[in-house]
């Protein structure tokens, strides 16, 4: 099932409280924030109205919040190889 | 400027002193090992020419190389991850660049590493102390970490490097490139923690007496590097040949 992705490059500070509103029924808060909503005429008519703030793109997949976070994340570089127990049990 | 000139000049002659006999370092002192870790037939050809300086035979065996390579493949320990997150590669094909300035590099003990713990470097050399900007969870002190994620393996004439992050765009994400976990081993053990002294912010509204004050007093994991070893050609390769038995 294919969604849109959309991401918001500019706020929507200074407009007209009716954009404000989509932005808010789309679930968009705060610049760069990305949301991805099904592809429906609905979805699309939201998106005509804010077109100007907005990158979309259509991808195939939706992410989840903690996905996008955990895609973000850099690796964590270290792992444990003995317990201080273990240490000294072997010593 | 004098003084600098001359602490390169000791520095020199120092080297000289401890080295292993002049013919087993034939290029000297201007030489970086960059691992062409992208696979020396995809390395275009100006980066080859313009990221070391390397010799003129060097040249002609990458050269070589890369042609009988255009058949062989290339092993890549890629972590796995979907195409839209974040990929972190330690690729490990031996390089020509590698077979012949590994064991330079390793004939120079005291050796550092850029380390990178949650995406953050740290040059390290074996028995430092390291006071990492946060307090590490689950771990206690006596504890053995392997920190396993390094951009730079140095020495004092050599260093061989990972190839450049790439940054991320709206459609491809991040790609951070690591040196292979095999090339080396590090070691740390966690000492203890660390707490800074006590802050104390006040926090004042307008028109108001009341003065609030928010404290903070945060906590820090201290490391010390107990083991730093960087591996030799011939480990290296009996590593590498062990883990491809494994696989297949």
């Amino acid at each position: 099932m294919p969604y849109f992705r959309i991401t918001l490059l500019r706020s929507a500070i200074g407009l007209p409280s009716k954009t404000t509103g989509v932005l808010k029924a789309l679930g968009l808060r705060k610049r760069m924030t990305t949301v991805y909503h099904p592809v429906s005429p609905d979805v699309a008519g939201q998106i005509m109205r804010i077109k100007e703030l907005v990158d979309v793109k259509e991808v195939e997949n939706a992410m989840t919040k903690e996905e996008i976070r955990d895609a973000r994340r850099p690796e964590r570089g270290y792992w444990v190889e003995s317990r201080r127990g273990e240490v000294l049990r072997g010593g | 400027m004098a003084m600098f000139a001359r602490t390169i000049r000791s520095s020199l002659l120092e080297t000289r002193a401890t080295l292993p006999p002049t013919f087993l370092l034939p290029f000297r002192a201007r030489i970086t090992t960059v691992s062409h870790t992208l696979e020396t037939g995809n390395v275009p050809e100006p980066l080859i020419q313009s990221g070391q300086h390397i010799s003129k035979d060097l040249k002609s065996k990458i050269q070589a190389a890369k042609d009988a390579r255009a058949s062989a493949s290339s092993t890549l320990s890629t972590s796995e991850s979907s195409t839209q997150s974040r990929t972190d590669e330690t690729p490990s094909p031996l390089t020509p660049s590698i077979k012949k300035l590994l064991p330079l590099l390793h004939s120079q003990p005291a050796h550092y590493l850029t380390l990178h713990i949650h995406g953050r470097p740290y040059l390290l050399t074996k028995g430092d102390t390291l006071r990492l900007p946060f307090c590490m969870p689950n771990v206690q002190p006596g504890d053995v970490l392997r920190l396993n994620r390094a951009t730079h393996i140095g020495s004092r004439d050599y260093t061989l490097k990972a190839p450049e992050p790439v940054k991320g765009t709206l459609d491809a994400p991040k790609r951070s490139f690591y040196l292979d976990e095999r090339l080396f081993v590090c070691r740390a053990t966690v000492i203890g923690v660390e707490s800074e002294p006590m802050r104390i912010k006040e926090k004042t509204k307008r028109r108001q007496r009341h003065i609030r004050r928010v404290k903070s007093k945060h906590r820090y994991t201290i490391l010390k590097i107990s083991d730093m070893e960087v591996k030799s050609l011939e480990e290296y390769q009996s590593e590498l040949e062990r883990d491809e038995e494994r696989i297949f």
